[in-house]
């Protein structure tokens, strides 16, 4: 058996993929493949990449793949198709899983899409010994590597780090509520951030109040009249200033009458207004936490440094296990028995 | 000899298992927190077995039958050893806080290799006949409950002390890699403060049932012996810590510095008062 690979992907081609394949899902190609008399293939399909993994005897059959892609895409696909081959494929899918091959290097989402695609191929009846292995392998270094090297931590953006701090101080979210000062564009954003990550409750406070209440019914929060604003500083956990308001207007008495009924729980304060919105000798207060926009950027800074460095370390691990895969592979196709260690012993880190 | 060979070994392997929680707290791979594990169990493992034999020798002699070796001062430092492991095992496993053996595991190194020591210091491992007023039911029970709050306390330590550092990171502003590690400063908050929650009534009932016994013994509830008088301020200061933090709402590292402060009574209690104490000295050999 030899493994083959015919694919597109935001690499190859600037394209919208799934215009360009004439709206064919995954599912549609799975049937269109099983149809042609293909008895073993996967079909990876995300907004970023189309790509089909097959079993074959015949290594011809990658033309013959090939064209059915063209075939989907109306001939569109011409330029940005490319081919791979048994270990170069392998190589490319464990690449794709460990999230290296994505637009935005090391994101998680490409480890659940690559399983779903092999959980579907496996419900159509279209796996067979060599894509089991292969796509079982596959998500075990795609999270081998992302529990290994620093491929995948460090947010990259001001709004992931804020949620990230908040996470380092009071642990799981979904216990703390939120006070957001201001009803713009980065006060929205924040938010929705703070809300995927499940905090309990959201307050925005706003010096219009039309403005508080139009943001606060599309993200199902509080709204607050912005005289009372003071007073939640009492109960909520963490408070986001994004004013656009010339003068601090979150002030060191503000936040010293509230400390005095806090019991000492910890008080985030995320200040990415421009000018501040929050006094710096807040900071002074041993159980509040105040970062301003330039820390937060900082810190972005820092992580994108760094995760520069880890994905070297993420290629040679993925190099590693690639080349144990291909290895394996040769000798299955050689007939022989070859035993494949789920091992999580990593490569070494240079 | 097997007793102190198995012992050896069971130190070595909490050696490498503290120095596995090391690295762990600076690498990413969960495989050093599985060694670290691993580690702890084979030296609990070698330590339980050694203990076996330690039990059979001091069995040997006829009125020890059934008491607990533990009077020495290896035979205290062997138990704390192997409770603070097996301790840590518990918090760990239930909270999935391997993060934290580093602040942890050195108490069990410290007391392991104390006992190695004080055991090439005697030429033995301290085993020889009780004398009468030990040979009561309440050895098996007093000293032991009373050690397994300390190990509670030395936990609690570790805890608090991965509180401040944490508190430090994130006030920095500028996180290190260690932010990232450990575990989120209201979390370690919490976890401390129920550590001590649970220790603290479990020192108290020891306390009492050393009272109980003593006056059993020697015909006295309380004597103001060295070790009573510090067990009783060590109980007194956790007490004091527990009312800060419910009613006034102490937190962060004011109550941690009082919960070390706790602790650091708790080591005077274990160590420095056997040089002060009459009735409770290891070092007195009473």
């Amino acid at each position: 058996m030899q493994l083959v690979l015919v694919g597109v992907s935001h690499k190859s081609g600037s394209l919208d993929l799934r215009e360009s394949l004439g709206g064919v899902s995954a599912e549609d190609a799975l049937r269109r493949l099983k149809d042609a008399g293909w008895s073993e293939c996967v079909v990876l399909a995300t907004c970023n990449r189309f790509e089909v993994y097959a079993a074959t005897s015949n290594s011809g059959d990658v033309d013959a793949l090939a064209t059915h892609l063209q075939a989907w895409s109306n001939g569109r696909l011409e330029q940005g198709l490319y081919s791979r081959r048994d270990g170069e494929a392998v190589s490319h899918l464990f690449a794709v899983a460990a999230g290296l091959d994505s637009l935005v290097v090391g994101e998680a989402e490409i480890l659940g899409q690559v399983k779903q695609a092999y959980q579907a191929a496996s419900a159509a009846g279209l796996t067979g010994k060599l894509t089991n292995v292969l796509f079982q392998r596959a998500l075990h270094v795609g999270k081998l590597v992302r529990s290994d090297t620093g491929v995948s931590s460090g947010q990259l953006s001001v709004a992931s780090v804020a949620v990230t701090l908040a996470e380092r101080i009071f642990g799981d979210l979904h216990k703390s509520s939120v006070l957001i000062l201001g009803a713009g564009t980065m006060a929205e954003l924040t938010a929705r951030h703070l809300l995927s990550a499940k905090v309990s409750r959201l307050h925005i406070a706003n010096r219009t109040w039309e403005k508080a209440r139009t943001l606060a019914s599309a993200l199902e929060a509080e709204p607050v009249r912005w005289e009372d604003f003071p007073r939640l500083l009492e109960s909520v956990d963490i408070v986001i200033g994004s004013t656009g308001a010339s003068e601090p207007v979150l002030t060191k008495a503000m936040v010293e009458e509230a400390i005095k009924v806090r019991q000492g729980r910890s008080l985030f304060i995320i200040d990415i207004a421009m000018p501040r919105d929050a006094e710096s000798s807040i900071d002074e207060f041993e159980h509040a936490y105040l970062y301003s926009l330039e820390d937060l950027e900082g810190l972005v800074r820092e992580n994108l440094s760094m995760r520069r460095k880890e994905i070297e370390a993420a290629e040679t691990l993925v190099g590693a296990k690639s080349a144990e895969f291909a290895a394996w592979l040769q000798e299955a196709a050689a007939g022989r028995q070859a035993a494949l260690r789920h091992s999580a012993d990593a490569a070494p880190r240079s | 000899m097997m007793e102190l060979n198995l012992f050896r070994l069971a130190a070595v392997f909490y050696t490498a298992g503290t120095a596995f929680a090391f690295v762990y707290l600076y690498a990413r791979e969960d495989k050093w927190s599985r060694w670290m594990r691993w580690c702890l169990y084979a030296g609990a493992a070698a330590h339980v077995a050694s203990f076996g034999f330690r039990l059979q020798a001091f069995w040997a002699i006829p009125e020890n039958r059934f008491f607990l070796p533990i009077n020495s001062f290896f035979g205290a430092l062997s138990f704390l050893a192997l409770a603070t492991a097996v301790v840590f095992v518990i918090v760990e496993g239930r909270h999935q806080l391997g993060i934290l053996g580093a602040f942890v595991l050195p108490w069990a190194l410290a007391a392991s290799w104390g006992a190695v020591w004080r055991a090439s210091q005697m030429g033995n491992t301290e085993i020889h006949g009780l004398v009468p007023a030990l040979q009561s039911y309440w050895i098996n029970i007093h000293p032991a409950v009373l050690m397994v709050s300390y190990c509670i306390f030395g936990n609690a330590f570790g805890v608090g002390l991965a509180l401040l550092i944490q508190e430090r990171q994130v006030k920095s502003k500028r996180p290190s890699e260690l932010c990232y590690r450990l575990p989120a400063i209201e979390d370690l908050d919490s976890l401390n403060y129920r550590l001590i929650a649970f220790g603290f009534p479990i020192l108290t009932v020891g306390i009492i049932m050393g009272g109980i016994w003593a006056y059993g013994a020697w015909g006295r509830f309380w004597g103001w012996d060295a070790k009573e008088t510090w067990a009783l301020i060590t109980a007194l200061v956790y007490a004091a810590y527990l009312h800060m933090r419910i009613v006034a709402g102490w937190r962060g590292r004011k109550a941690v510095y009082m919960s070390m402060f706790g602790f650091t009574c708790v080591v005077f209690t274990f160590i420095g008062v056997n040089f002060l104490s009459e009735l409770h000295g290891y070092l007195s050999n009473r």
